[in-house]
């Protein structure tokens, strides 16, 4: 693809994924064929802002990790009250990070 | 995307470790007194009503103390605990001595299981309903 609709994309979803990733997402993206390209356009991402609300608001059900798809950890944090607490008040600190991570690699999932 | 395999055994086992140190600060305490003493709960702390897994550690106090009504009782969730905390240990162990995997393909397996709507919307329906229970009997 164009350097120019890579920027575009990545400058659009630069916000739901890890920095440190981003030249080699582009430099993959490059490279892609159109209707790969256009896969990609309609892919969905986990806004990490939504995903830290859901976390501040509903911590100890454990929302946030059922959004995140990580079932078995949302039932471990559910049926421990938020890890007593305590993994409650890390996720309000990772979970941004860890939403982005999630992100990241279904991103990559799909362009190698 | 999930876990991965050196992780969760990792998590796990401090899961067990923190699950056993609590039991072993309230364990000389009667069910019914862990939540006078310890309230560690903080939507019971600070909304005042009970979330969905209160009452757990009393009923798995209750299940050491051989009164599986009274587990049943406080919270049903606390059977699941309980057995969790009983073999997760033992697994762990058997996983990590023959170098296998079993715990972590079992709980992939709960995981993709969980995903199907035909088993997550009841079990979504049974946690509230156990929630209101807790409500109700104002744990």
């Amino acid at each position: 693809m164009d350097a120019q609709n890579v920027d575009m994309f990545l400058m659009a979803n630069s916000k739901y994924l890890e920095g440190h990733q981003m030249f080699q997402i582009r430099e993959r993206l490059l490279t892609m064929d159109e209707p790969n390209w256009r896969m990609l356009q309609f892919m969905q991402f986990d806004d990490p802002v939504i995903i830290l609300i859901v976390s501040l608001v509903t911590g100890p059900l454990a929302v946030d990790r059922f959004m995140l798809g990580d079932i078995g950890l949302g039932v471990v944090k559910l049926i421990t009250c938020g890890g007593f607490g305590i993994w409650m008040l890390i996720d309000w600190v990772m979970i941004m990070g860890i939403t982005r991570r999630k992100n990241t690699e279904k991103l990559m999932m799909a362009i190698y | 995307m999930s876990l991965s395999r050196n992780r969760f055994y990792w998590y796990l086992s401090l899961a067990c470790l923190v699950g056993y140190g609590w039991l072993a600060l309230v364990g000389r305490l009667e069910p019914e007194q862990v939540a006078v003493q310890y309230d560690v709960c903080l939507i019971r702390h600070f909304l005042h009503f009970p979330c969905p897994s209160c009452g757990s550690t009393r009923s798995v106090l209750s299940l050491l103390h051989g009164d599986i009504a009274g587990g049943l009782y406080w919270n049903p969730l606390g059977l699941l605990i309980f057995a969790a905390l009983l073999v997760a240990p033992f697994w762990i162990g058997y996983d990590k001595l023959l170098k296998k995997d079993t715990l972590f393909q079992f709980f992939n397996l709960f995981e993709n299981t969980l995903r199907r709507k035909w088993v997550a919307i009841p079990a979504i329906a049974l946690i509230l309903l156990n929630w209101i229970w807790n409500i109700y009997k104002n744990v």
